[in-house]
Order: C-alpha cells, then sequence, then structure tokens
C-alpha cells in the first residue's frame, strides 16, 4: 500500500470502520428506523482524531456505552480553565491517551494525559500570534481546532499561520505563513489532511479578501497549491474540462460574475468545515460572503462565493461548484459542514451531501456532480420561495432584496447569523437516518450604504439589527431527515443555539446552549435526558471518546463568543473602559452567562 | 458572519472617502491653527519623522509624579460640529463601525461613546489611538486619513452624548 493510501486512512482500524459503514448504509433502507448498528463499539476506534470525527463530517462516533436508558446519570468528572476568554468554539480531539485543546487566540495547544489521575498537561505549547490579528478578526477571535495526521497536531494560528506541532514532544516541527493580516486575511478553520495535503483557507469576507483555498505538504509545510474561490478560471485552477458545475458554466465565470472586477475584493472566505469522499477523491468546502455587504458595488452573480466547491486534494484542480445564494444580498456565508452521507432516495442508492445553510435551506446534492436534489427550508425563511431544482437558482422574492439604494429593507429571515451558524456543525447517525442540528431564530432589517475599502480594515457598510422570529424562542436543537426534507422533533431554546451537534451508537445526541447548559438527549425523540450548567455558554462542538480506562466520556468546551452579536456586550467582564447595554434581541443573556473557556469531561 | 453592526445615519452622503475627507478638508477651521503633523509639533520637533507626537499623557500615573517631556497636540477643531458632521461621514464611509459599531457603540471593537476611554480620551489621546492604532487590533489611520482627517473624527466621536454611567446592570424588580 502506497503511503499516500496509508495516510488516507490514518490507522486500520478507522479504515475498517469506515468500510463497514459503508457496507451497513448500503445494505440497509433508509425507512428500516431500526437498522442493524453500522459503527458498533466493537470497530468503533473510540478516538476522535479529526474535527469532525471523520472525513464524511459526520461527528457520529459508534460508542455506546452510553444509551438513552443511563445517560440520565451522565456527571461531569473533570474541568479545566483555558484560561482565555474569546469564543470556545471548535472541539478537542483524542488520539490514544492524550486529550489535544487549542484555545481561542492567543491559540495555545493543550495535550492533557488522560491515563493519569487529574490528566495533567504531557505539555503545553505557546506560539507567538500577533496581537494585530485581534482587530482583522471580523467576529471573535475564534478557532475551530486541530487535526491530527501522522504524529502531528496540525492547527491555524489566527494571525495567519498554519502549524505542524509532533504529538508527543509538543515541539513545533514546521510554521507557515499562509494568510496576509494586512489584507485582512486571519486563520480560524480547522485543517483537513488529505493524503499528503493539509488543507487551510482564511477568513476575512468582512475584509474584502480575495478567498482562497491552499494545500501545503504535510511533511515540510509546504504550499503545494493556492486555489482562488473567485476570479479567473487560471487563479481559481478550473481548468477546461475538469471543471464540470452541473448549472453555471462559461470561461471565467468567477469573474464575469462580478461588475468592474469586484471579485478582486470579493471576499468569499473559507472558515468553515470540509470533508472529503475517498472514494471519488474530492475535497467539499463552502465559501463564506461576498465583499462587501451593500451587493450594489458587486452586480452580477458573484460566483462562486456563498458556494460549495469540490476539489482535488492532491493539485487543487476545480472538479464542480455550486452556489446556494446567487448574488448574495444578505452575508449568507456557506461555510456550514457539507455532510456526506448515502441515503437511499426515491428508492435509489445516492452518494449524497447534506448542508444547512445559513440561507434557511437544508440541501441535499449529488456529491459526485453537484446537482441539487431537495433543497427544504429548515428555519423560517422568506428572502425566497423554493430553489428551482431545473437551473439550481433559489425563487427570491424581490421585496427582500437588499442594496444602498433600497435603504432599511425590513423583515428578512433568517437574519445573517443563518438559520443555523456555520460555526456550529450538525451531526449525522447511520443508525437513526437523522441529521442533528442547532438552529437559530431570528430576523432582520437591512440598511445598506456604499462601502470604502481601506486594506487591512473592514469592508462592510450595512446595519442589520436583529429580532426574534416568530414564536418567541430564538433557537432550536433539531432532528432532521433529508430525504422526505422533514423535521423530526425540535427542543426550543430560549437564545439562538450555537453549539455543534454530537451523535453516537446509544442514539443519544448532545448539545450545548447559549445560557450555558449541557444536555444529552435521546436521539430518536428529542427528550432531555441530563443537562448540566457549564459555567459558560457553549458554543463549541462536544465529542466523545474512549477512555484508558475503557470507559466512554464526553466532553465539550463551555465559552461563550464566536460572534459579537452573541456577546451582545453586556456580558463582558473584562474590560472597564467598555460599558455597554444588553442587545436588544436578546436583553437578560448577561443574566446567565459571562466569557470565559472551560474544558468539560462528562462520564456515567 | 456579522452582527448588529454599523450605521444607518446620513444614508447617500456618504458616497467615497475621497468626498467624506473633501468634507473634512473643506470644514471651516477653527480659530486656532491647524494640527502640526506629526512629527512636526508646535512646541517641540521630536527625533525622527516617525517618532509619536509629543502628547500629554494625562490618563497615565507618571512615575514619581513626572510626566514624560512634550508639548500639547491640541485638536484645532475642538467642539465644532460642521467638523464632527464631516467625522461622522468618515466614520461610516471607512466602516469604524464595521469593528466599533453602530455610532460608537461597540462590537469587536471597544464601545466609543460611553465615556469609558481605554487609552484615554483627551482629544490628543483618542487622535494618537487612531493615527498610530493601538495594541490588540486598531490599525493605524494617519497614514490613509492624515492629520485633518483624524482630528474630524477625533471632533466627532467627542461630541457624542455621552450616556450616564450605568455601572450596575440589575435583573432584580426593586
Amino acid at each position: 500500500m502506497p503511503d499516500a493510501h496509508r495516510l488516507l486512512m490514518p490507522t486500520p482500524v478507522l479504515a475498517v470502520a469506515y468500510l463497514a459503514c459503508a457496507a451497513a448504509i448500503v445494505s440497509a433502507p433508509v425507512a428500516a428506523a431500526a437498522a442493524t448498528p453500522t459503527a458498533t463499539a466493537a470497530t468503533e476506534d473510540g478516538q476522535w482524531r479529526m474535527p469532525s470525527k471523520d472525513y464524511a463530517a459526520t461527528r457520529y462516533s459508534g460508542l455506546a456505552t452510553i444509551n438513552a436508558g443511563n445517560a440520565t446519570s451522565l456527571h461531569p468528572v473533570w474541568t479545566f480553565s483555558t484560561g482565555v476568554l474569546g469564543g470556545h468554539e471548535g472541539q478537542p480531539l483524542v488520539v490514544g491517551d492524550t486529550m489535544y485543546v487549542v484555545t481561542p487566540w492567543p491559540n495555545v495547544l493543550y495535550a492533557f494525559d488522560l491515563g493519569k489521575e487529574g490528566y495533567p498537561l504531557r505539555w503545553k505549547y505557546r506560539p507567538d500570534v500577533s496581537a494585530n490579528a485581534i482587530g482583522i478578526s471580523c467576529c471573535d477571535t475564534v478557532n475551530r481546532g486541530a487535526f491530527y495526521a501522522e504524529g502531528k497536531v496540525i492547527y491555524n494560528l489566527l494571525d495567519g499561520h498554519t502549524v505542524a506541532v509532533d504529538a508527543r514532544s509538543g515541539r513545533e516541527l514546521w510554521k507557515t505563513q499562509v494568510a496576509d493580516l494586512a489584507s485582512g486575511e486571519t486563520v480560524t478553520m480547522a485543517p483537513l489532511v488529505v493524503k499528503d495535503r493539509v488543507i487551510v483557507g482564511a477568513s476575512g469576507g468582512e475584509f474584502g479578501i480575495y478567498g482562497w483555498l491552499k494545500g501545503l505538504d504535510l511533511a515540510t509545510g509546504r504550499v503545494v497549491w493556492t486555489a482562488r474561490n473567485i476570479g479567473p478560471d487560471a487563479a481559481m485552477l478550473a481548468a477546461p474540462g475538469t471543471f464540470k458545475p452541473p448549472y453555471d458554466g462559461g470561461t471565467d465565470v468567477g469573474a464575469t460574475s462580478w461588475a468592474n472586477d469586484s471579485w478582486q475584493t470579493g471576499g468569499a472566505p473559507v472558515w468553515g468545515w470540509t470533508s472529503y469522499d475517498p472514494g471519488v477523491d474530492l475535497i467539499y468546502y463552502g465559501t463564506g460572503n461576498p465583499s462587501p455587504y451593500n451587493a450594489e458595488q458587486r452586480l452580477g452573480d458573484n460566483k462562486w462565493s456563498s458556494s460549495v466547491l469540490a476539489r482535488r486534494p492532491e493539485d487543487g484542480s476545480l472538479v464542480w461548484a455550486y452556489q446556494f445564494t446567487p448574488h448574495d444580498n444578505w452575508d449568507y456565508d456557506a461555510t456550514g459542514a457539507m455532510i456526506l452521507a448515502d441515503l437511499t432516495i426515491a428508492g435509489k442508492l445516492t452518494k449524497a451531501l447534506v448542508h444547512f445553510d445559513k440561507n434557511g435551506f437544508a440541501y441535499t446534492l449529488d456529491r459526485e456532480t453537484g446537482r441539487v436534489l431537495s433543497a427544504t427550508p429548515f428555519s423560517g425563511m422568506n428572502w425566497a420561495k423554493s430553489v428551482d431544482l431545473a437551473t439550481g437558482r433559489p425563487v427570491i422574492d424581490p421585496t427582500k432584496q437588499t442594496g444602498a439604494s433600497k435603504g432599511n429593507v425590513k423583515g428578512i429571515c433568517p437574519s445573517l447569523e443563518g438559520g443555523v451558524s456555520p460555526s456550529s456543525p450538525a451531526a449525522y447517525s447511520p443508525r437513526t437516518h437523522l441529521f442533528y442540528t442547532s438552529t437559530n431564530n431570528l430576523c432582520m432589517d437591512y440598511a445598506a450604504v456604499h462601502a470604502s475599502r481601506l486594506k487591512g480594515t473592514p469592508f462592510v457598510s450595512a446595519n442589520s439589527p436583529y429580532f426574534a422570529g416568530p414564536g418567541g424562542y430564538l433557537g432550536t436543537f433539531m432532528a432532521w431527515d433529508a430525504v422526505t426534507g422533514k423535521k423530526v422533533w425540535e427542543n426550543k431554546e430560549p437564545f439562538p443555539n450555537w453549539s455543534g451537534a454530537l451523535v453516537t451508537g446509544g442514539d443519544v445526541a448532545f448539545y450545548g446552549t447559549l445560557d450555558g447548559w449541557f444536555k444529552s438527549v435521546d436521539a430518536r425523540t428529542g427528550k432531555v435526558l441530563s443537562r448540566f450548567k457549564v459555567g459558560s455558554g457553549v458554543v463549541g462542538n462536544p465529542i466523545t471518546y474512549r477512555g484508558p480506562d475503557g470507559k466512554q466520556y464526553v466532553a465539550v468546551y463551555a465559552g461563550f463568543g464566536g460572534d459579537w452579536a452573541l456577546l451582545s456586550g453586556d456580558t463582558r467582564s473584562d474590560d472597564p473602559a467598555d460599558l455597554r447595554a444588553p442587545a436588544d434581541f436578546q436583553k437578560d443573556i448577561a443574566r446567565h452567562t459571562s466569557q470565559g473557556g472551560i474544558i468539560w469531561i462528562f462520564g456515567l | 458572519m456579522r452582527g448588529n453592526l454599523s450605521i444607518a445615519r446620513g444614508l447617500g452622503c456618504a458616497s467615497s472617502v475621497l468626498a467624506a475627507l473633501a468634507l473634512a478638508a473643506c470644514a471651516p477651521k477653527a480659530s486656532t491653527p491647524a494640527a502640526a503633523t506629526p512629527g512636526e509639533t508646535r512646541t517641540s520637533a521630536p527625533p525622527s519623522g516617525t517618532a509619536p507626537p509629543a502628547i500629554q499623557y494625562e490618563a497615565h500615573v507618571s512615575a514619581g509624579g513626572l510626566p514624560p517631556p512634550g508639548g500639547p497636540l491640541s485638536n484645532p477643531h475642538q467642539g465644532d460640529p460642521a467638523v464632527a458632521k464631516a467625522g461622522s461621514l468618515l466614520f461610516t464611509a471607512l466602516n469604524c463601525d464595521g469593528c466599533h459599531g453602530v455610532e460608537g457603540a461597540g462590537w469587536v471593537g471597544p464601545n466609543l461613546g460611553d465615556g469609558r476611554w481605554r487609552y484615554g480620551g483627551a482629544d490628543n489621546e483618542i487622535f494618537t489611538s487612531i493615527f498610530y492604532g493601538r495594541p490588540k487590533g486598531m490599525p493605524a489611520f494617519g497614514g490613509a486619513l492624515g492629520p485633518e482627517g483624524v482630528w474630524s473624527l477625533v471632533t466627532y466621536l467627542k461630541s457624542l452624548p455621552v450616556p450616564a454611567d450605568e455601572a450596575t446592570e440589575s435583573w432584580e424588580k426593586p
């Protein structure tokens, strides 16, 4: 087996789990609710080695010791203060008997020894990360996690570097500058490692960057390829004959769909999640909003902002792209997770890609071609009526179009926080065949004005106050059937729900809330099995693993933040020179939480 | 990804940086002489063109009770409503509100309208913060705006009504 293939599947155990999973999906009809377990405790290696658990980004673990019958007795077994106040998005990794945790800026990497009482640190790595990055990050100083591969822990620094750290010693192996702060670029996403490539992208949709994805060499950190997300074909690594978009073709459409060469400062950042299908050898990632927020400064579709792109990991070549929100007027980034699942749709087993977009539609795509199989609203939304499956385009409501000449456009749903935040990745259980996700129930007004650009400073110019959508609650956690396009159950939450989801072979789903509750629920009914107040709001993503003692644990970060609209100013206690009133749309959030990062581990 | 930022005032007025700068440049001058450019203060000449201007460190504790030497740097447009208006347009056109929020009410950058100041709230201190930037992310705008543009922003920020300092936030009914 060549090295490349070995790298693709980090361990034989994982490879077996993946194959077993795929085989079970193939043989199990979707309608069979009590399908044979796909990844069982026997085939599950019990680790969490990459941000979304597996390349398919399912956030599903086959561990089943904790189940719907005993989860009521879950309780905290360990906590650790990270000493950092920024929003704690992302998730820990567990590799062997070590847990790895990356903090928000200043991006400290902690390695805990899970084999010793009290889980003492093996080491910590404190890189020198520029404080200038704080002012170049639009929304908070977050980090969405690390990736383990070939004995290296690889992650991104807010100031635009990717680092590889020796997983045993904590020594830095390489450090590569990938992004340029002076151009408005920061890096908040977790990397994806496929074969010998480290895939990274930059944030900066609010700074008028020229968005990109890069492939680095795993051994050395050298940048092997750079692919723009917008712009001419050559810059996008879109070659004739290789690039086959399912709907919108044409030479240089990434440039011609932007009036007056506005692609040059058109944003389309990459700050969310990535997935990979080894069967078709494609990586999948979403791009963020086009810049600026005043859409009249960039007339046209603005391809390929607010889109999903499929590329070859080896050389970055673009294979297909699909734009969820053409000419995005509303900051509907498409950087949320692209979950790969084999679903039986209309009686046919389909290699699907399922994505909950900020724009309020849940999409099911054919992941080999990019064609839309279905698009169904999963949250309150009114900017579009439907998606035309023949053209792939949304059927829009013209009264919800925004722009400087349109003044203050009222009552747009969802708000620009999204029907779900891309920071809050969904999970998929091959046992229940359901997807689990947080949602926001927020709408907005949107007043755009002309934006001027100074490189390295914000390029935005829109005011978009939020208000609650119908129902008087601000968020939910729900289970979604992507085959029928129906909500199966939902738990309403008083505040926008901002944590990622986890689901297990014990049919338990886990999530946290903005007011600081961490909950386990029955994956089939949503019934709350346990809850605990974890000290700060949860915007991180729970994981589960088998400890060195053989027991199953669940870990999650508390640490309110991730977007300053959520922070609402009055939740802060760290700056006496900054005194703010509560936000109109969630006046009492500061009654329930304040900032501060804590790692929690729960067990039976 | 971004929330309740920015603006909505002066719609249609702040059409470009240049227009806003021109407004600032055309604003009536105060009776005091125009501010010297940094590096060319009125009372002393710093050793090099890149040195910070001589400023008063009135918000700082001075070791030994001895403030650093240096002359004053004063706002030539202090209290001038026309300059404040031009500054408000600049504040929007340059996306200052992209970090500091609507009318400086705070976003990822600190609230500029609460009467509390991280680096001092005297005109010269605010000037220095904008002109040279500050740690933790405040870019240096002096090169892009020049002293006149920065003074117009200072004059605008100082024109914002400061609310009562409500140190207490309570959820209990009295």
